[in-house]
């Protein structure tokens, strides 16, 4: 026991008290006056297999009714093709004429290039739009 | 079965006697313990027959796993926490001595004694872990249970206040010695 050890002791020790008379007859009063409670009631005893077995026969009896129910429903009807208005079909196909970039050029090139086909596209493309409408 | 357990075994059954006697070895104890807690001697001993009344009627609670001292203080620092403010003491607050029921419990001495500057100096749980380790010799694992903290905590808690009763009493020792030397 080390030095810290014992002087808490030894100070706890120091602490004078006792259990008076008084307060002994106290305590055996109140405590003659009450009555412990009762054991704890015990947790309710598992259920049995056949408990276990009902229940899943039962289950598995409802997922089937459900099955069948759901699968002896006439099926919807399903919507038809939608009709494509002949004109549509009959749009011309946009042609792209553009340059790919290069990609063996440094980047700043690239990034040029690919700006100039950009403009190139957005011509094309404002040209064709012109061009249907 | 052990003379506690047979008894632990009669007063389950109801038997306030047989309670009595169980608690007996303890009383003491507790009441010094609850005695550094409480606001004055009155409240001190209500509180262990608080306690005491409350463990025998929910002893049908008690795990023969405890120790049964260990239970015991459970229920008492659960007393000590449900007294009114006015009736615990708060640590660290003492600045009127004389209504300390502490003081004057204690036997005269040249020093002060160390439990009083625990209660200056520690937290409530800190204190009571002190208490539990160097009075009730409780190991780590039952003080965690007690207090209902883990055991790291109760380690690391342990240790911060051991630090800091060791520096007071090394500073008492240093003034003794100041003045000794004038």
């Amino acid at each position: 026991m080390d030095n810290l050890a014992k002087q808490l002791r030894d100070d706890a020790e120091r602490i004078e008290c006792t259990v008076s008379e008084e307060l002994d007859e106290r305590i055996r009063a109140s405590l003659h006056g009450i009555t412990p409670e009762a054991v704890a009631p015990p947790r309710p005893r598992s259920k049995s297999f056949s408990f276990w077995f009902a229940s899943s026969l039962t289950g598995v009896a409802a997922a089937v009714t459900i099955i069948a129910i759901v699968n002896l429903q006439d099926p919807e009807p399903v919507p038809g093709p939608v009709d494509v208005t002949p004109a549509l079909l009959n749009l011309p196909t946009i042609q792209w004429h553009v340059e790919t970039a290069v990609l063996t050029t440094p980047l700043e090139q690239e990034i040029e290039n690919l700006q100039s086909d950009l403009k190139k596209a957005e011509e094309a493309v404002k040209q064709d739009i012109d061009r249907l409408f | 079965m052990s003379s506690e357990a047979a008894l632990i075994a009669a007063a389950k059954k109801g038997s306030a006697t047989a309670f009595t006697d169980l608690v007996r070895t303890y009383r003491e104890g507790l009441l010094r313990f609850l005695l550094t807690r409480a606001a004055s001697y009155a409240d001190a001993e209500d509180a262990l027959q608080d306690t005491l009344i409350n463990a025998f009627r929910y002893l049908h609670s008690y795990d023969p796993r405890w120790r049964f001292s260990t239970w015991l203080y459970r229920i008492a620092i659960n007393n000590v926490s449900s007294l009114r403010p006015a009736d615990t003491l708060e640590l660290g607050d003492l600045s009127d001595e004389s209504s300390d029921p502490l003081q004057h419990c204690i036997a005269a001495s040249d020093r002060e004694n160390l439990w009083q500057c625990a209660r200056r100096r520690l937290s409530d749980d800190v204190y009571t872990a002190m208490w539990l380790r160097y009075v009730e010799d409780m190991s780590v694992n039952d003080i965690s249970t007690v207090l209902d903290r883990s055991v790291s905590w109760t380690k690391v808690n342990l240790l911060r206040g051991r630090k800091t009763l060791d520096a007071e009493l090394n500073k008492d020792a240093t003034d003794d010695k100041s003045k000794a030397y004038g």
